[in-house]
């Protein structure tokens, strides 16, 4: 499932101050320092004014237009509530930016809640939560659900049931699937590709011409064939954290006590994260600046200070024992996580608003 | 100061304020016992400035007077020592006590006690009685579920509320709930709430021990430090600013399936289960069944690559019962609720595999604990 805002900031705009609503207005800089339109209302958008155009340009078009300076804090937090409010239906959130992010409502389906109750509830608690409309697309995967929420907007609702994906797509403009830019579809259209079904039905080898290595990929969207997975959580590579000491040392007590301390903080991350790992490595730092690196593999994976401790101070102590060097930063860190496949299949769920 | 007291008594004293004595301070003197006269009575003190003991022991004043010493050094000394009469006298100079009992002796060297931070007096304010060994469980089952990490430090105390003859202890942290509520010995007129730290908290369950003298506790106009009455010990804790997150709206109101199990089974079955959920981040997972034989519990974990295993216990089922009666928890979570309940029955109930568990035991209607489940595939 994917679910968009319609026309974001223009619209949080339009809900905090009534005097904007029913109105064309535009959000972003000033037209005399050359802004851009970062958001335009549907009431701007029947006058041709679109996002990304220069704010001259959009006042031209419809001078009645109202210019709206962005309030980013804002838009943050209603983002934040919205990611919320989408965290309520299933943990499996994937935030593609402020204003849109994928739904993994693969087991709300396995449970017999139909796709358009699931995704009319979405709609409903978001606006009664913030009051503010969206656009759902529900499919069996990501990239046909983004263009099913696209294509009926505002305060839309596209399902295409599976098996129904090459019926949708193909009548579409090639312009719907994701990396298909101006640039990219001005030379397709010289080509008369003009619909899915034109970029579909193709010869590989005039894709690749066009797409290089990414053509099996865009032949695959344009079939509506995709199997990459909602990602809860991008994937990190690993997490550390070190200190540089105020006065080089050679202190074993010393130098215990920091990896402990260290060991807490990359703790605390993990633990924020909900990640764990296979590998704890410590980084030392001499006086004379070179830098020294251990790593310890451990079977089970860890997330919790003592556990990481362990391993970073076995490691600490190793190093010491057969160096006189003083030492002047230390970190400690924790990488090889579970696969953010494993991390979706897994997840501690938390308490709402704890 | 010139006192004696028995070596008995001052051990046990010693060890009780040695709970609040720092052990690694930046301020010295908090490693320091302050020893005192009193009425009759040798007052010990120690503090590590957020919670302060203070105990007091017969003893026979010869002079009034006060000092500070070194704890570990002075416990490790009198534990040492006979039971018998110890002679405590204070020296001028250098400052230091000397101690003697039988034929054994020693100087300790001392510190001014005008250095040592002054214990916070709490003289004002509604006086609360409550059961100690009800306190004690009540502290039992609550403190384990506060968190231990500091991000939301709030989080790190407990929420205690009372009002006219009730009391309600509950703390938290972001995947479970543990709340208890109880009777005060005596009403109160006011009602009011304060946030203490879960470790000093935990140190009031240790110092009531087997007692059996009811507890009381006061809390400062200011709200910034309560004192807890405990026979002869008192114990001052910091209390913590900041709002609790409402608590009482994070226990289900309705369950679908309410299962009543032996404790000792479940237990065993939780402990059987989490020796393969070691691996795999700790899940359990646990169905609910109810069929010709009757109702039971099935625990499962699965170690990938290791191998998997099952129990199954006996219980009583209540509600429809399906293949979504089912749901996963983190097994330390579910561990560490049933180690505190017990002996006796235990009910466990559930509603969907995404919300919340509760598990309450019978004959402890005050007690409630609240889990979050893991997310799964099933």
């Amino acid at each position: 499932m994917h679910a968009d805002f319609d026309a974001f900031y223009a619209a949080v705009e339009q809900r905090d101050f009534p005097e904007l609503r029913n109105r064309p207005i535009v959000v972003g800089g000033s037209p005399s320092r050359r802004g851009v339109v970062a958001s335009a209302s549907y009431e701007s958008r029947k006058f041709g004014i679109k996002s990304a155009m220069p704010m001259s340009t959009a006042l031209k078009k419809c001078p009645e237009t109202v210019v709206v300076s962005p309030r980013f804090v804002v838009y943050r937090e209603v983002s934040r509530q919205v990611m919320e409010v989408f965290r309520d239906i299933t943990p499996l959130v994937e935030p593609l930016s402020l204003d849109e992010a994928y739904l993994d409502v693969t087991h709300l389906i396995a449970n017999n809640i139909s796709p358009p109750q699931i995704a009319r509830n979405l709609k409903q608690k978001v606006w009664s939560k913030l009051g503010l409309t969206i656009s759902v697309g529900v499919a069996s995967s990501k990239s046909v659900a983004k263009i099913a929420s696209s294509i009926n907007k505002p305060d839309g609702l596209t399902i295409v049931r599976p098996g129904g994906e090459i019926p949708f797509l193909y009548p579409l403009p090639v312009e719907v699937l994701w990396g298909i830019g101006p640039k990219t579809s001005a030379k397709l259209h010289l080509l008369s590709i003009d619909t899915v079904q034109d970029l579909a039905s193709q010869p590989m080898e005039i894709l690749s011409g066009i797409f290089g290595s990414n053509a099996t990929h865009i032949k695959e969207i344009s079939n509506g064939i995709d199997t990459t997975a909602v990602i809860t959580q991008r994937e990190r590579k690993s997490i550390s954290s070190e200190t540089t000491l105020l006065v080089d040392t050679s202190d074993a007590e010393d130098l215990n006590e920091i990896v402990m301390r260290l060991s807490g903080d990359v703790a605390e991350s993990l633990l924020k994260k909900n990640m764990r790992g296979r590998t704890v490595k410590l980084k030392l730092k001499r006086s004379d600046f070179t830098v020294v690196t251990r790593q310890k593999t451990i079977s089970e994976k860890v997330q919790i200070s003592s556990e990481i401790a362990e391993p970073a101070l076995e490691l600490l102590n190793l190093e010491l024992e057969n160096s006189h060097e003083k030492y002047r930063l230390i970190g400690v860190g924790v990488s090889g996580f579970a696969t953010s496949e494993n991390l979706q299949d897994e997840m501690q769920l938390r308490f709402e608003g704890l | 100061m010139h006192v004696s007291c028995l070596q008995q008594n001052l051990s046990r004293a010693l060890a009780i304020v040695g709970r609040a004595v720092a052990t690694r301070s930046n301020l010295p003197v908090l490693q320091n016992v302050k020893i005192s006269t009193e009425d009759g009575m040798l007052v010990l003190t120690g503090t590590n400035l957020d919670i302060a003991i203070t105990t007091r022991i017969g003893a026979q004043v010869e002079t009034e007077g006060e000092i500070t010493i070194p704890a570990r050094l002075l416990s490790d000394f009198v534990n040492s020592l006979p039971d018998d009469r110890i002679e405590i006298k204070s020296v001028v100079e250098p400052l230091s006590v000397s101690l003697d009992c039988q034929r054994f002796s020693a100087n300790i060297n001392g510190t001014d006690p005008e250095e040592f931070p002054p214990i916070p007096t709490v003289d004002e304010g509604a006086t609360i009685k409550v059961d100690p060994q009800l306190l004690k469980d009540t502290v039992t089952h609550v403190a384990f579920a506060a968190a231990t990490e500091d991000s939301r430090p709030v989080l790190t105390g407990i929420k205690v509320e009372v009002n006219q003859s009730d009391f309600t202890f509950a703390a938290a942290d972001g995947f479970r709930l543990a709340v208890y509520e109880g009777k005060l010995l005596e009403p109160i007129s006011e009602a009011m709430e304060f946030i203490i730290p879960a470790k000093a908290l935990q140190e009031v369950g240790r110092l009531i021990g087997t007692g059996d003298t009811a507890v009381e506790f006061t809390v400062t106009p200011a709200g910034t430090h309560a004192l807890f009455n405990i026979g002869n010990v008192e114990i001052v804790s910091q209390l913590m600013p900041g709002s609790f997150p409402n608590f009482r709206s994070l226990i289900p109101a309705e369950y679908k399936n309410r299962v009543i199990v032996q404790n000792s089974d479940f237990s065993r079955a939780v402990k059987t289960s989490s020796i393969f959920a070691r691996d795999g981040s700790g899940i359990l997972r646990i169905q609910i069944v109810n069929d010709e034989d009757g109702g039971k519990l099935s625990i499962s974990s699965r170690a990938e690559e290791v191998g998997d295993n099952q129990g199954e216990i006996d219980g009583v089922v209540e509600g429809d019962v399906d293949e979504e009666s089912r749901i996963a928890f983190n097994n330390k979570y579910l561990a560490e609720v049933l180690d505190v309940l017990g002996e006796g029955e235990v009910s466990f109930e559930i509603t969907s595999a995404s919300s919340p568990g509760v598990v309450r035991a019978t004959g402890k209607e005050g007690y409630t604990h609240v889990v979050m489940p893991m997310f799964v595939q099933w």
